[in-house]
Order: structure tokens, then sequence, then C-alpha cells
């Protein structure tokens, strides 16, 4: 299989990434060893579009966030991502925090950041009534908004998609290949080589060890899980916006939000391990985020809890992106090390790639224009979110839209055929997609339905379906089967 | 088709609740009764439960769930209830009682009936009420949910089965998934008493020899994929897990059975006051909400033991419904406030009218493993017990004539106390 460009990872970097290449006449690959997207980092994050005042400016950080937060705002539309406009608060609590608060105003005035002011505890409490009586100032940053990650990812890989990329789903990068003269030549994956003159390491969590299969060891990812509550959506309207905390040097600290779906979220911590897939949550880690929570709100209402869950980013001991070509061999390109403000900054990152590209690697792949390139994709319709008359109207193009399949959050069959047809393949896969199983039974009535509805589709055996990929089977054999095993021994 | 002109009695819910409170409403002479169900046959969850142990005090016989209600979906029918399955209530107005509801060949429909009989019965609580840490991988499911699969599909979630909680679906789900051919390493309870009724702890643990593990919990899920398997522990008094007491069981599957939570979306939309304690409308024996047109039965109320209850309850909701619709129930109805004592965990109805003679369902805090006593002060009721545990339900008897007799009567006060 022969590719101009081949793109490890279909995080929200490499989808950003597949997306920007495809306005270029490029046959692109888009390798994820996940079953759905989005599935690392960009699956479980506080799905945050950064105000952009909290790195120091000469930082690829700063460098990517502002203009990352700007095309966001015009991709939202573009590609129909649901985004809560919303605005963020950085919370102060005493005078050394105020202090604090001044830097990054200041900072954020240095980096391009519009509208910020710093405003008194009592104006924060007009607009967030519930938040705690000690906070004494907050940093307002009007341009952060809340994004619905799930969405933005599957839009920007659809997006390539249209315009031509191609998506390998479970095809996990094993290694690298290199022609006679050392320079790459293509990926080893589990399902086969990939040839390329161009590898973009879009990689994550993984970025580390991909760059080293170039020789790259100049930078080292410590994966650092981030542990988060989900509320249900009976809690809207508690929280309106992002809340942080003042910055420890731990990190961001622990948030308060509303997610763009109306959710109250809480989250995350900051664990460094050496595990890359550890996902999963801890008790202390849980109990963290829990007081963090209360100390910013101090009614959170944690018995609407649905879920918790956990990630893992992919910081490095630079505490920057680690993005650039690589001299040697030739042809390959990092996009490593991307974690918070990654969400925000990857559509900026994306076009600095694609600059690099023409500027760097024009020996090897030519930027010419994509004249057809098609800047729009339309979502999923959500039902949820629709007039009645909008509701009928669909109804009556197509009345699989009437039957109701998740109760708690009103998704329609329509829209499970459609995430089907879009390529969901799994029960999480749909409910990124769809949010069908998103909420307060957490699927415990729609699961059996959406798996139903796959099976059906796809004409696979109900018991093959699987929540997300690999060994995860929702069932394990037909009832009495291990009764008959048991009378054979 | 049905008219949707001139509903006098609308139902949203066709399981056992709602069916009955179908036949009640046309027994008391409500001209056009019908039953709304999201689901695309009628019955609620009680089409899953393929046990038998239901409609011993109705029907004095020992049926399964789908032939109890196959006997009351009869009845509504012949006595004229229109069913309508498949069949989505998104919406109800505050404003005028408007119903919207979407069915695939009826489109979207705003319904105004005269009035309205909430019976959406319950959802159990799932993994992420309790947060137990941990990965997130498939075997995870509801006792319900596997019931779903295992009585439904003809599947099996899996073949080494760990049971968190002791509620009844969970109690019943630990015997279904030994005759179905897994095993079932033991049921693992955070209270020191189980959730379920006695005869279930019996019939479907000690019948099959199932441990039954008093304060203990699970405290770590493994496992990426499939689940590997859980970490269980003893927990103390303030239910913290104890250091040092965790043990790793091996299994597949983990079947949460940790309690059911009425389901209420719709009346809080409808504006209705809510009991934060049962999670169901407040309401009196009539079984009229705080909006007078709408009234509420079954686990939408209050979470039944016994299906006969519920049915019970529905045909009081239909026939006052009706009688509402006929102009029948005064709107200054006498309302008593009924209180909790001190050991009622929760109770409904909230108030008594003395219309009629109603029974008031309670639950007790703590158990009591000798004989006691419930009542209803002042002097409107005593009964002897030989126990009273948190997972039966108990009842309290008040006479409308005991009511009248009192016309001073401020408040009820009920109770559940050793003798």
């Amino acid at each position: 299989m022969n590719y101009d460009v081949i793109i490890i990872g279909a995080g929200v970097t490499g989808a950003a990434i597949a997306r920007e290449l495809s306005k270029y006449k490029l046959k692109i690959a888009v390798l994820d060893k996940a079953s759905e997207l989005p599935s690392g980092a960009s699956r479980a994050n506080s799905s945050m579009i950064h105000g952009g005042f909290d790195d120091k400016p000469g930082t690829l950080k700063t460098k990517f966030c502002v203009p990352g937060n700007k095309l966001w705002h015009k991709l939202k539309d573009e590609l129909d991502i649901n985004v809560n406009e919303c605005g963020s608060y950085v919370c102060a609590f005493d005078d050394k925090e105020i202090n604090h608060l001044e830097k990054l105003l200041e900072q954020g005035k240095n980096n391009g950041v519009p509208g910020l002011e710093i405003i008194s505890g009592d104006k924060l409490r007009e607009k967030e009534p519930n938040v705690s009586r000690e906070i004494v100032a907050a940093l307002w940053s009007p341009e952060a908004a809340i994004i619905n990650n799930f969405e933005a990812v599957n839009a920007l890989i659809e997006s390539a998609k249209i315009n031509g990329a191609e998506l390998f789903l479970e095809t996990l990068a094993t290694g690298l290949l290199f022609d006679e003269k050392n320079n790459i030549r293509g990926v080893t994956t589990n399902k086969g080589d990939f040839i390329a003159p161009v590898v973009i390491n879009a990689g994550g969590v993984h970025s580390g060890e991909i760059a080293k299969w170039a020789g790259d060891t100049s930078f080292k990812i410590i994966p650092t899980k981030g542990e988060y509550f989900l509320l249900d959506r009976t809690a809207q309207g508690f929280i309106h916006s992002f809340l942080f905390s003042c910055p420890s040097k731990a990190g961001k600290g622990i948030t308060v939000l509303q997610t763009a779906e109306g959710n109250l979220m809480s989250g995350p911590t900051a664990t460094e391990q050496d595990d890359p897939e550890d996902k999963s949550t801890t008790a202390e880690g849980l109990a963290e985020v829990l007081k963090g929570a209360r100390r910013l709100v101090p009614d959170f209402p944690i018995e609407l809890n649905v879920t918790t869950f956990a990630g893992v980013r992919a910081n490095t001991e630079s505490g920057d992106f680690e993005i650039g070509v690589l001299k040697n061999p030739r042809g390959f390109v990092n996009a490593a090390g991307i974690k918070s403000p990654g969400f925000t900054s990857s559509p900026a990152i994306a076009e600095y790639i694609a600059e690099l590209l023409k500027e760097e690697l024009s020996d090897r792949i030519k930027l010419t224009p994509n004249e057809k390139f098609i800047p729009e994709r339309k979502n999923i319709p959500r039902f949820l979110h629709m007039s009645m008359d909008e509701r009928e109207k669909l109804i009556k193009k197509d009345p699989t839209y009437a039957q109701i399949v998740c109760r708690c959050e009103t998704v329609t069959e329509g829209q499970v055929l459609e995430a089907i047809r879009r390529g969901a393949r799994t029960i999480s896969a749909v409910k990124m997609m769809t949010r069908a199983g998103a909420g307060r039974c957490q699927g415990g009535f729609c699961c059996p339905r959406v798996a139903e509805i796959l099976s059906r589709e796809l004409n696979i055996p109900l018991d093959e379906i699987t929540r997300h990929g690999g060994d995860s089977k929702l069932l394990v054999g037909k009832t009495k089967e291990f009764l008959l095993e048991k009378g054979a021994e | 088709m049905g008219n949707n002109k001139n509903i006098d009695v609308l139902i949203i819910g066709a399981g056992p609740a709602g069916v009955a409170a179908g036949i009640g409403a046309k027994k008391e002479g409500a001209e056009n009764v019908v039953v709304l169900e999201r689901d695309w046959d009628l019955g609620g969850i009680l089409q899953q439960c393929i046990h038998t142990g239901f409609g011993l005090r109705i029907f004095r016989e020992e049926l399964t769930g789908p032939e109890y209600m196959h006997r009351f979906i009869t009845e509504a029918r012949e006595a004229g209830v229109e069913f309508r399955a498949d069949t989505m209530v998104f919406k109800i107005d505050k404003e005028n009682n408007s119903v919207w509801t979407m069915n695939k060949e009826r489109g979207i429909e705003c319904l105004n009936p005269k009035s309205i009989v909430l019976a959406m019965g319950c959802r159990e609580r799932p993994l992420g009420a309790i947060h137990i840490p941990g990965t997130r991988p498939s075997g995870i499911y509801t006792a319900g949910t596997a019931k779903h699969f295992v009585n439904k599909e003809g599947c099996m979630p899996g073949k080494r089965v760990v049971i968190l909680g002791s509620d009844n679906i969970g109690l019943i789900m630990a015997r279904r998934m030994i005759l179905e051919g897994a095993e079932v390493e033991g049921v693992y309870e955070m209270m020191s008493w189980p959730g379920g009724l006695r005869r279930n702890i019996a019939q479907c643990l000690d019948d099959y020899g199932i441990p039954l593990h008093l304060k203990m919990t699970v405290t770590k899920i493994h496992g990426a994929d499939r689940l590997e398997g859980v970490t269980v522990a003893e927990v103390d008094d303030n239910m913290t897990p104890i250091k040092g007491t965790e043990r790793f069981i091996e299994c597949d599957t983990l079947l949460l059975a940790i309690g059911l939570i009425p389901e209420n979306e719709l009346s809080k939309m409808a504006g209705i006051e809510i009991d934060p304690v049962t999670g169901g409308p407040v309401v009196n024996d009539l079984l009229q909400t705080s909006n007078p047109a709408v009234f509420a039965a079954g686990n939408v109320v209050i979470v039944y033991d016994l299906v006969d209850k519920v049915s019970d309850e529905g045909l009081i909701a239909g026939a006052n419904a009706a009688k509402f619709v006929a102009g029948k129930i005064s709107p200054d109805i006498k309302k008593i406030p009924v209180k909790g004592g001190q050991n009622v965990r929760l109770f409904s109805p909230q108030f008594i009218t003395g219309e009629k003679d109603a029974i008031i369902y309670l639950r007790v805090t703590h158990p009591i493993e000798r004989a006691c006593k419930v009542t209803a002060e002042p002097g409107l009721y005593t009964q002897r017990l030989r126990y009273a545990r948190p997972g039966e339900m108990n009842e309290a008897r008040i006479k409308a004539s005991a009511i009248k007799a009192n016309p001073n009567l401020k408040e009820i006060t009920i109770d559940i106390q050793p003798m």
C-alpha cells in the first residue's frame, strides 16, 4: 500500500493533521491501534479550548494555543462540532493567588489572548452562584470554550476522509521501514507494511517510543494520569463554564466544568506512571478530585455521578511540545508530546506541520492544493437538541428517527444507524458518536439494543459485538453452552 | 389507530402499574383510556422475569412475569384499554399537561388528556453511582441488563460471576447464571443485612450454595478489555474498606445489584413535587401528585418488593384518575401529612385523605430481628411483626372511619419499633 504520507495516531493531533493535509493532493493514510476514535488522551481529558494565558512566551505551547483557539471557533461551524463558548475563570482564594492572577493576566496579554479581565469573587458569583464564598477574585477569559472532544476528533477524521484520506483502525504501528539511504520508506504494522516517503508521529503517549524507531532520543514521554468524575445532565446549569484553581507544581490543578453536552465534570489529577496504557482510576485519585471540586464548588453534587474515568497524557521532560522534522532519517516528522493545551493547539499544529512539509521536505513530498477540497462536514443529527419542527421533518424523511434507543440522552435508532454508516463498530464508538449510553443509566437499557442493531446491520452474531474492540466482547456464548461443556467433562 | 381527542386517562408505561391503572380507570367508567409504552412489547420489566413467584396473592398461583402480565394485559384489552407500544413520551408541559409522544408510524404527537397516570417504573443504579476505582473493561453489567441478555437474547454475559449488592434482581440473577451454566463466586453486600427478600436469599442463594458476604464490597476492578477480576474487602461501620482485608477474585463478570431508582425525569419536567427520600412523586392515598390532574403508581413512586402491590396501586391510581375526570375528587380534599418515626427510612403516600381505607408502605432504617410492631399514631393502627428488615416493605393500614372519627387530626406518625 503506497501513500504520500502516513500519520501514526488518530487522536486530535493526528486527525487535525490528516484534515489539514487533505487540503492538498496527497494520498494520506492514518493509522490507529484502537477500534474506535478517539481512544487515547483525546478521549479522556477536560475537553477544554484554552484561552492561552497559561504558558510562557517563546514556548511551542504558546505559539500554537492562541491561534488554535481561534481556529476552533471557526472549525466548530465548518465541521458542525458542539462547542460551549462559555469562557473560563481561574479562581484565587487569597492575596498570593491574586498576585498569580495578575501574572497570568500580564502573560496572557503578551501572548495575545483577547478579553482577559480580573473580576471580584462577588462578580464571579453573580455568574456562577454555586462557587465557593471563599473565592476572592477570578481571571476571566471570554474566548475559552468547552468542546465535545468525541465529536471533534471524529469530525476532523470524517472531513479528512471526505477529502480522500484513508483511516485504518485496529492497525498498530510496530516499526519503521527505511530505504537504501536509510531514509523513511514506510511503517510496519500488525496489518502489513504501509509505504510512504513521509511519516508523521502523532502517537500521543507512545510518541516517545515511535521517535526512537527513527533514532530520535531527544525527548522522553512521561505518561501522566488524570482522573475525573462525570455527573448526570440533571446537574446542568449548576456550573455554566470552566473553573480553574490556581496552578501548582503538579499542573493546572483540579477544575470544575460543564461539558459541551451539559454534564458537570471535575478533574484531573496529575500522577506520573510508567505504563502508558494504565487508565485505571484509583481511590486516592478520586478522593483528590472530589476534594478539589468541593474547594471550588462546595455543594458539588457527587450523588449525581454517572461514571469515573482516567486518561493518560503525554507529558514531556521539557514541559513543551516536541514538533519538528528530523534531519536524519529524512521523512520523519514529530508532532509529539502533545498534552494540555494540546487539544486547543492541534489545528494550529496541523497548519504548522503543512508548512514544515513544504519548507523542509519538498524533495520527498509535494503539497499541491486540492481545488476540490470540501471544508464542510455535518454531524449526525442531534435529536435531543432539535426543535419539535426539526424533529418532525427528520422523521418524515426517515422514520427510524422516531424510534428511541437511549432513553436518558434521547438518542434515536436513526442516529445509531448513521453512526454505523460512518464506521462505528463497537458499543463505545456508537456512544461517542451519538451519546447512546452516555446518560444516567450508563447503557443499562440501551446497551443490549445498540448491540442488537450493530449485529443486525453488520450481519455479525450478537455474541461477537465488543464494548471497545479487542477482547472486550459483551457476551461469552449462548445460554447452557457451558452446562454442555461441564457435562462432557 | 386510536383517537387523540378526548383522552380521559393517559397512562405512561405499560408495566404492572400502568396496565392495572388502565383497568382501574375503565372500571371507574372512564371512556377513552390510553396506555403508552416505549418498548416494543407490553409488560415492562416483567417480560424478562421468566422465574416464577409472581401473583401469589392476586391469583393464588406461582406465575412467571410474562404470564402474570399476560393476564392483566388481556383483562385490560377486554375492558377497552388502548395500548400504544413503541411510543416514547419525551416531554410533559408544566403549563397545560400536554404530553409529547413519538412513534415510527404516528410521528410526533401532542396529546391533551384530562388526566395522567405516571407509571414509568424504576431503573437500576449504575456503576458510576458508587465510583469503584479501577479499569472499565467489558463484563460489568447491572443485574437487569444481564437478565435481558440471558432471558431475552439467550446469551451469556460471562462464565464466572461476582455479584455486588444483594437487591432482588441480583439474587434472582445469581440463581439464573448457575442454571444457565456459569459459576457464581459470591454475593457481596456492603450493609450488614441483605437488600432483597428473605425468600430470595433462601431460594436463590442458599439452595445453590452461593455465599452471601455481608459488610463487604468491591474495591477495585481489574482488566483492560475483558474483566479479569475484582478486589473485595471488608468495610467498617462508615462503609470504608478496611486495609489488610483485601482479596482478589478472578472473574469475567461483575453484576451490580445495588438498588433501584424511581424514574422521574418526566415527572420533574411536569413540575411535580418529588420526595427526596423515595425519589418518587409526593402523593396522597388516592395517588394524586402535587398536580391534581396527575396520578402516579408503582415503582415510579416508591420501590416495591412484590409486583402484586404494584398492581394494587395501579388500580387505585387509574380509578382515581377516572374519578378526577368525572369531577368526583374535590379540589379542597383533606390532606393529613404522614411523618416517619425514628426507624422509618422511607414511606409513601405522604398524605392521607380519609376518603377511603388506605395503606401506607414503609421501610425500616435498621433491621429488628425480634418481635416488633408497626404503628400509626395517634392510635390509628398497630400490628405485631416477627421481624422488620430494610429489604422488605411493611404496611400500616389506615381506616377511613378512623380518620373521619378524628376531625382534628393534624398529623399521622408511623414507625416500627421493638415490642
